[in-house]
């Protein structure tokens, strides 16, 4: 294996999110990004009954599976590394909800045009695919009128990072100038652009721009116990995440 | 619509900045030939953000001493309307526009509620104007009472970063100083001058514009080219802080017909 996104993946679905996939594809509420925060609060998602959706970089499909039992019709999960697909396979098979489960990088899905209504992507493609060429894709695989939702980090937030493995500071480390891709120690390829970066790429891709969700950690949030590349403290004054909505041009 | 309190603050410095520095540049700038956008001067030419604006009708909202609108007269507008609450930037606008020749239309009112028909102009314009000066509930309210079905919003304004990073006196900084929870509207004072501007992040702007009907159409984070250098009146991010971080941004914007 030598892509370094899929090295760090497959560790870290061995040190964490295999263990831990059985609780994810339980919950009833659908929530969004290291807060939970709750769908019902964020409405960031289209009504899914009866639609066809395709998640980017599923990892072990939980958001997919929250989809199915939402009511979608079809939900196809996508993801390069095989060990997270196989414990989204397990799940798959114990909870019966009937996800299709493709290998393959979200910038090349091996599947045919215009196939879906929701594309949508929660810390997947959204951070670990080059947004010039997943866009693209998803935007091929979508039917027209179709929507495009996914949560990535705030720009703000990259800004901040420093080389190390270390919370987000409160200095700029990074210029934002020409921003794209990062490799950060040990955990494989990031993709982030700025705000108008991804504008321009949305629109270019035929995007009507519905909605973005600058998410707030709520007051009694913590740190996350894994994912503690930002504090709980520093995402209550600035954004470290965010949810872009888009819609296919018809 | 009674005056809000912060308008008259704004006039005021407004009146201080045309005495000091915007009177004496303004026929620099009515004499250029070419647009050019925010502290750096980047040529329309280049960003390619404006739409076509032959035989529109334009409104420029916080017009100042309304280079920018004579520009666009310039480049093909039919009529071009400026407003602006502070009339000493009003009557230098008035004195530029005699001397050029423009035909400008000049009206002191507050782009919160300017006094025009409905539905009377294809572009609606501003650039750290309303855009920064007024209240977004309030002015792009107004911006899409006065477009036309399918009218273009095109505004400038400075970045969150730059509020983020901004102390209490002085250049942006690299760090951040500013919490965005709950950022909207700042309060300043700078030696004589006091006054309020607004500045919603970006998500919560967007949300704004959808709710007032409109869609958008490009988004331009604007950068220090590599030659740049420190302006010589207004309080800005280093040329050296600019060119590595957006300090400028242009929003473009369609009304949705429907």
């Amino acid at each position: 294996m030598a892509d370094p996104t899929v090295e760090a993946w497959t560790r870290a679905n061995a040190e964490y999110t295999d263990a831990r996939a059985e609780e994810a594809w339980a919950k009833e509420e659908i929530d969004w990004g290291i807060w939970h925060v709750p769908e019902s609060e964020l409405r960031a998602l289209p009504d899914v009954a009866g639609k066809d959706v395709v998640e980017l970089g599923c990892g072990t499909a939980y958001f997919g599976a929250w989809l199915k039992k939402a009511g979608a019709a079809r939900v196809v999960g996508v993801d390069p590394t095989l060990a997270q697909l196989e414990t989204a396979r397990r799940c798959n098979e114990q909870f019966g909800l009937g996800l299709e489960l493709v290998e393959a990088y979200a910038e090349d899905v091996p599947l045919p045009d215009a196939s879906f209504d929701l594309a949508v992507s929660e810390y997947g493609a959204s951070i670990w695919a080059d947004p010039y060429k997943w866009i693209s894709e998803a935007a091929r695989l979508l039917r027209p009128g179709g929507e495009l939702v996914f949560l990535r980090n705030s720009t703000l937030v990259i800004l901040c990072s420093p080389d190390e493995d270390v919370p987000a500071t409160e200095t700029l480390q990074r210029a934002q100038f020409e921003m794209h891709r990062f490799e950060w120690p040990d955990e494989g390829v990031e993709y982030h652009l700025s705000h108008g970066d991804w504008i321009r790429l949305l629109r270019a891709n035929g995007f009507e721009i519905l909605d973005l969700i600058e998410i707030q950690a709520p007051e009694d949030a913590l740190t996350h116990k894994r994912y503690d590349y930002v504090s709980a403290d520093w995402a209550r004054k600035w954004p470290a995440e965010e949810i872009w909505v888009a819609r296919k041009e018809a | 619509m009674p005056e809000p309190e912060y308008v008259a603050l704004n006039r005021a410095s407004w009146t201080l900045a045309n005495a000091e520095y915007t009177d004496r540049a303004a026929r620099e700038a009515w004499a250029q030939d070419e647009i050019v956008w925010g502290h750096w001067h980047l040529p329309e030419r280049e960003l390619g953000v404006l739409p076509d604006v032959s035989g529109k009708d334009v409104i420029e909202l916080g017009c100042g001493t309304a280079y920018f609108g004579a520009w666009l007269k310039r480049a093909g507008a039919r009529r071009v309307v400026g407003v602006d609450l502070t009339p000493a930037q009003l009557d230098t606008a008035r004195r530029m526009d005699e001397e050029f020749g423009l035909g400008l239309e000049l009206i002191e009112a507050n782009a919160e509620d300017v006094p025009l028909p409905d539905e009377s102009f294809d572009l609606v314009f501003s650039e750290y104007g309303a855009s920064i000066w007024c209240d977004p509930a309030l002015w792009i309210k107004e911006a899409a009472r006065l477009l036309r079905p399918e009218g273009e919003l095109v505004f400038m304004r400075g970045s969150t970063i730059r509020i983020l990073c901004l102390p209490d006196e002085g250049p942006a900084t690299d760090r951040l100083l500013i919490p965005q929870k709950g950022l909207y509207r700042i309060d300043w004072q700078e030696g004589d001058m006091a006054g309020a501007d607004f500045h919603p992040p970006t998500a919560e702007l967007f949300a704004i514009l959808r709710e007032n009907g409109f869609e958008l159409v490009d988004f331009r984070e604007l950068y220090a080219p590599d030659d740049a250098v420190d302006h010589e009146y207004y309080a800005q991010p280093s040329a050296d802080w600019a060119r590595k971080w957006p300090a400028e941004e242009i929003w473009r914007l369609r009304l949705r017909s429907s």
